[in-house]
């Protein structure tokens, strides 16, 4: 039998929080990624669009702490079967983004286990979805 | 108004992609997490897949008719894994768009919801890694 005591359906995924994110590691990310959008390298254009002061993250940058919050629930990289997630709104420089989870299904069979997970920045819902671990 | 509809189907020239080591490790750093030299990020499946399809973001945005200032923005990202991802490790990657959609909502106005998909493969094996479905929004002025 496949020992799924680790995870219980109802278990709180423990939150994953980033107090607060540096322009400069937003501007790194940009030039990893090559991405050439403005509100990600330039205050000045955040504030003509009234998106505020500060920069704007890049979706692959949330992704990745929501990916990690799964990750690290799951017992590492190679416990991650899949994800899928829906951005919901931006998040900015200086923000805390933190990422908590609920455990929605246990499959004893397939040893999976199915992870509802949802992010905010300063308590506002930024990215939402799923996520299926190895149990 | 302009329909992207034409494009499902539409390949991007794929090929393979090496992910750096120096990569793997400033990613993770950059991200506030902790880099490991042996195992790289799974947030990574973006980048892998996407220099893996063979385009950038701007060749995206060319092909949607979009500017970097367009306010293109991501909408739903999915990642099915059958192994990690590995610095330094070389992929084969295959990529087409799978469907664009017009659509509008209340907050967003009009948009066109490009969603496309990417599998890697390690170099040389028939064994998928990584398959990454990902959509971005394309914000339309009405009668673009």
């Amino acid at each position: 039998m496949t020992a799924t005591h680790e995870f219980h359906v109802g278990q709180r995924v423990a939150p994953f929080v980033i107090e607060s994110v540096e322009p400069d590691r937003i501007k790194t990310v940009a030039a990893i990624l090559q991405d050439p959008t403005p509100t990600h390298l330039d205050p000045a254009v955040t504030r003509a669009r009234g998106m505020g002061e500060n920069l704007q993250t890049q979706g692959a940058l949330n992704m990745t702490w929501f990916v990690e919050a799964a990750m690290r629930f799951a017992g590492g990289a190679d416990r991650l079967v899949s994800f899928n997630v829906r951005f919901l709104d931006n998040v900015f420089a200086g923000e805390r983004f933190e990422c908590t989870g609920t455990v929605t299904a246990i499959d004893a069979g397939a040893a999976r286990a199915e992870l509802e997970l949802m992010a905010t920045a300063n308590g506002r819902p930024v990215l939402g979805g799923t996520a299926v671990i190895k149990t | 108004m302009s329909d992207y509809g034409h494009l499902a189907g539409h390949r991007f020239p794929g090929g393979t992609y090496t992910l750096p080591p120096w990569l793997s490790w400033l990613w993770a750093d950059a991200c506030k997490l902790e880099p490991d030299w042996r195992t790289a990020h799974q947030g990574l499946a973006y980048l892998v897949a996407l220099r893996g399809a063979g385009v950038s973001i701007q060749d995206i945005f060319d092909l949607m008719d979009a500017t970097a200032d367009s306010g293109v923005v991501f909408g739903e990202f999915q990642v099915d894994y059958h192994g990690v991802l590995r610095p330094g490790t070389t992929y084969d990657c295959e990529a087409e768009v799978v469907e664009v959609e017009r659509k509008s909502g209340r907050r967003a106005g009009v948009f066109d919801k490009l969603t496309f998909q990417v599998k890697v493969r390690e170099e040389g094996s028939d064994d998928m890694t990584i398959v990454c479905t990902n959509s971005w929004i394309f914000p339309r002025a009405e009668g673009e």
